[in-house]
């Protein structure tokens, strides 16, 4: 408690306060002893119990004490057992090991015993068993223990003579396999065949015995080209006599690896088709090299490359017969199919027995690596390649020939009913042709070769035959008086009447119109032939295309776009040469006779106002003659086109001549009248839309409808109408009203 | 679809073993793939390029360079925006065959085509052609010239940069059409065989 500072005390008030201070503070003291006190009972008690229970704790201590040197004299046994377990152990392994020797001796004693009773009784298999047991052995420790045992001198006999025994039978069994190889007797081949592993010799076994397989497949291959080079030309087969007797070579490869494989894993262990394959492969690759050359010899194939190849470089002229070409081609994707399919078993074969036989990654690249080169420089493949290069080149020729052949013969085919319209053959021809080669070429099986092919056929599409349409297109739409309607019909009668008596020009119209239709055509023709092709593709390879042959081959296919662009413009050259030859000179003269003979004027009073104005009419129909008579020989395509660009002409021409006529405000009315009937005229007779290519003259006909000259206030610059006339044209417009004061139009702020 | 404005061909082609696919590999991929074994047929590649700003695709087409596999290299001569002629600066052989390669260009290839002769593997130290000889025919038949090292990744990024930059500016300059639609396979039309346009030439440097 503070001291009191009574020098702090000056006052009586001070002094009642410090008393008050001390009186609650009393009072607190008070409470709190009170509480203190009521605690004391409690606490005592609590004392106590703990003071009972310090006595309990002394013997817990003593018995940890003791618990303590228990663990720790049973830790110090239990390491002295193991300690004894370890040293048993070690003694038990010595024990076995002596018995696995002991074993070995007393094998040993047998093995040699044996192997000279099984040699003397040709059991060649039990002396195998013997020497494979006596390989299995370790022979220094075997020493070593024998001489402790001294049992020296019987051992070293022991293992002297299965010494002798091994390299005996392995001398034997070599020669025994030999043998029966030149007995051909598949049995014995068989017997040795599965004792060479048996004496460490796997490497060798395998050699021989694929050796002995080469063979078979030699003669059989021979024997089938023997009968190939004598097949008659009758024979159905005939054109491909040599893609079957490389197909042949094949199965008959794949025949004895189904057969020989399982043989081969039983008594070689899995991991062996890699050596297998490059055995078999040797002999393959010689037999495929005679079947090439004979295929070379007999199609006189050598000398039909020399040719096509220089007529192509154009160092000769000297061309072969497309036909001949043909069947060769045939024979060529063939021979190439087969050695993919081939190559694609070899691959499977070997790559899956590697899955199960090799678990080191490195090692297993390596090998697929190895795998790889078999394939790509093998020489059946590297032959193939030559080949397969031959085959594009050959295939351009057949491809170029064809098609310069289908120009040669290219003939006018007329529309035989309502929904046809005419075209010329060439059009049909050379599609086919392209679908046919590139079909072809699928055959194969080689993406190479496929992508080779697509890309000269789009070379073909995209200038020889883009140029030929264009070049008839630059010949151009004559014009004249005739009707092309008349001139088609003309023509048709004179065709069918076997002379041609048309004149050049009725000729020339519909030649060039025949173009124009081939390159709508065309168009169309170049996506149904990439859809179809898409399908082919799929169909041809199925699964066996990785995601990037896929993409190679869909990016050459890309390169039949780049021909439709060059078909486009060659349409577009079209098209212009159409406006400037037939439309312009046609609806010139139309309009010029609208606007100015037929009617004087459209300063006009109002009792001539015409609801259906007879120079429309006039108009309208020669409109409409002109369109059909190119509806019925245009395609439907192209006729859109066609309507489309003629009335944007009109559209043109109209306002050219229109801006030179004077209105009033019923001449308006009367323009605006009539310019509605030909816009739905039009209308019906296309499906593009003719509000936006009238757009200007609509609105020349809004301003020359017009009231007042301020009228126009309404509308520019606000309300629905987007002007495609500038300011400095509706002054024109509204100058066209002789009823409009200059002033009033000077006057308008736009 | 793929966003790019420009998709330009680009094939490689000369004799085996001077490098190319060792280019490709290792401007496509970064990567210097040692003892590579000879390409069959034709490898392709596609690698998007920014260049100021404009994606550009560039499908490399990579061929063999093997005689037997001529027919098939040859048939992506036409189409090709560009072709690399490559020789090995170490081997006076893969030079000599300079003429026959151009040749088949003649032959093959759009009159318009990009020409660049690229001397690879400069990292070699039996060097057999300087440079200046490599310069000096490149200049006489109106090409490009650049020296690289795949292995050593000099020149190679910057050859075909400097080949996509050219075949903007070209296709820029023979189609000035802002109204770009949208149609990426469309956007180039380098290829075509329009009669009038004159061939232009393209002799200046890279470098």
């Amino acid at each position: 408690m503070d001291l009191i500072d009574f020098s702090q005390i000056r006052s009586l008030q001070d002094l009642d306060l410090l008393e008050k201070e001390l009186d609650s503070k009393e009072v607190e003291c008070d409470l709190r002893i009170k509480d203190l006190l009521s605690n004391r009972g409690d606490l005592e008690f609590q004392l106590r119990s703990l003071s009972k229970k310090l006595s309990n704790l002394k013997p817990v201590e003593a018995e940890s004490q003791h618990f303590a040197e228990v663990i720790k004299s049973t830790a110090l046994l239990a390491e002295d057992v193991s300690a004894k377990v370890r040293l048993l152990d070690k003694a038990k392994n010595r024990v076995s090991e002596c018995q696995q020797r002991v074993n070995d001796l007393l094998d040993l004693q047998q093995c040699s015993e044996g192997v000279a009773t099984a040699m003397q009784n040709e059991d060649y298999e039990q002396a195998a068993a013997h020497v494979h047991r006596f390989l299995t052995m370790d022979e220094t420790l075997l020493k070593h223990t024998a001489r402790d045992v001294s049992e020296g001198r019987t051992m070293d006999a022991s293992f002297h003579r299965l010494h002798d025994a091994e390299n005996q039978l392995k001398k034997v069994v070599a020669e025994k396999f030999d043998e029966a190889v030149k007995d051909d007797d598949l049995a014995s081949v068989e017997r040795f065949f599965k004792i060479f592993p048996l004496l460490n010799m796997h490497d060798d076994g395998l050699r021989r015995f694929t050796n002995y397989l080469s063979s078979k497949l030699k003669d059989s291959s021979t024997k089938n080209l023997n009968e190939a080079r004598l097949t008659r030309e009758t024979d159905k087969r005939a054109n491909v006599i040599f893609a079957d007797t490389l197909t042949l070579l094949f199965e008959g490869i794949a025949r004895i690896v189904e057969i020989h494989q399982p043989l081969i894993e039983t008594y070689y262990g899995p991991g062996k088709m890699l050596s297998v394959m490059e055995y078999f492969q040797k002999e393959c690759d010689a037999q495929s090299k005679l079947i090439i050359e004979e295929f070379r010899k007999h199609r006189d194939f050598n000398k039909k490359v020399q040719i096509v190849s220089a007529y192509l470089n154009q160092r000769s002229e000297n061309k072969i017969d497309a036909k001949e070409v043909d069947s060769v081609l045939n024979e060529l994707t063939l021979l190439n199919a087969r050695t993919e399919l081939y190559a694609r078993f070899v691959r499977r074969r070997v790559t899956s027995d590697l899955d199960i036989s090799v678990t080191d990654e490195g090692e297993k690249a390596t090998k697929l690596k190895n795998v790889d080169r078999l394939l790509k420089d093998g020489e059946t493949f590297r032959v193939m390649q030559i080949l397969l290069g031959q085959y594009i080149l050959l295939e351009q020729y057949f491809m170029a020939q064809s098609v310069q052949k289908a120009v040669e013969l290219d003939n006018l085919i007329e529309a035989s009913s309502d929904d046809t319209f005419v075209v010329t053959s060439v059009t049909d021809d050379v599609f086919f042709i392209v679908k046919k080669c590139i079909k072809r070429s699928l055959v194969s099986q080689s993406v190479d070769g496929v992508c080779a092919v697509i890309n000269n056929a789009c070379g073909i599409l995209e200038s020889d035959f883009a140029d030929l349409l264009l070049n008839q297109l630059r010949q151009g739409f004559p014009s004249g008086y005739l009707d092309l309607a008349q001139a088609y019909s003309v023509l048709q009668s004179s065709l069918q009447h076997g002379k041609i008596q048309g004149s050049d020009i009725e000729k020339n119209r519909t030649q060039f119109v025949a173009y124009l239709n081939n390159t709508d055509v065309s168009m169309e023709y170049i996506a149904s032939l990439k859809n179809s092709l898409d399908k082919s593709i799929t169909d041809a390879f199925g699964n066996n295309l990785s995601p990037y042959e896929k993409d190679k081959i869909t990016n050459c296919l890309s390169g039949l776009s780049s021909v439709n662009i060059r078909l486009k413009s060659v349409s577009e050259f079209g098209f212009s040469q159409l406006k400037s030859s037939a439309v312009k000179p046609r609806v010139k003269p139309w309009l010029d006779a609208f606007f100015h003979s037929q009617r004087t004027s459209y300063e006009m009073e109002e009792d001539e106002f015409q609801d259906d104005s007879e120079s429309m009419q006039t108009l309208i129909s020669n409109l409409d003659a002109f369109f059909k008579s190119f509806k019925v020989c245009l395609s439907p395509t192209t006729h859109g086109t066609f309507v489309s660009m003629a009335v944007t002409e009109i559209a043109l021409q109209m306002e050219k001549v229109l801006l030179k006529v004077k209105f009033n405000r019923i001449g308006g009315l009367q323009y605006d009248k009539e310019l509605r009937t030909l816009m739905g005229y039009l209308t019906s007779s296309t499906t593009w839309s003719v509000r936006d290519k009238f757009a200007r003259l609509t609105q020349i006909a809004i301003l020359l409808t017009l009231e007042k000259v301020s009228e126009v206030a309404d509308f520019w610059g606000k309300g629905p109408v987007a002007w495609r006339l500038t300011a400095q044209e509706v002054r024109q417009v509204l100058a066209m009203r002789t009823d409009f004061r200059q002033e009033d139009i000077r006057r308008l702020k736009l | 679809m793929e966003d790019y404005r420009f998709l330009f061909k680009v094939v490689l082609v000369g004799n085996a073993g001077v490098g190319k696919t060792c280019l490709v590999r290792r401007f496509t991929q970064g990567l210097f793939p040692p003892g590579q074994g000879a390409t069959i047929g034709v490898d392709f590649m596609i690698k998007t390029v920014d260049i100021n700003g404009e994606k550009v695709k560039l499908q490399i087409w990579d061929t063999a360079g093997q005689e037997r596999f001529r027919s098939i290299t040859q048939s992506y001569y036409r189409s090709a925006h560009a072709l690399i002629l490559v020789y090995d600066v170490s081997s006076q052989p893969s030079f000599d065959c300079l003429p026959d390669w151009l040749r088949e260009i003649e032959e093959y290839a759009n009159a318009k085509v990009l020409r660049v002769l690229v001397g690879n593997k400069t990292d070699r130290e039996d060097r057999e052609i300087p440079t200046y000889v490599g310069e000096d025919f490149a200049q006489r038949n109106n090409m490009y010239f650049m020296e690289t090292s795949a292995k050593e990744a000099d020149n190679v990024e910057k050859l075909f940069m400097e080949i996509a930059h050219a075949l903007i500016e070209q296709a820029k300059a023979r189609e000035p059409v802002p109204e770009y639609k949208g149609n990426p396979g469309q956007s180039v039309t380098l290829n075509h065989r329009t009669p009038s346009t004159t061939s232009d030439s393209c002799c200046s440097r890279l470098l």
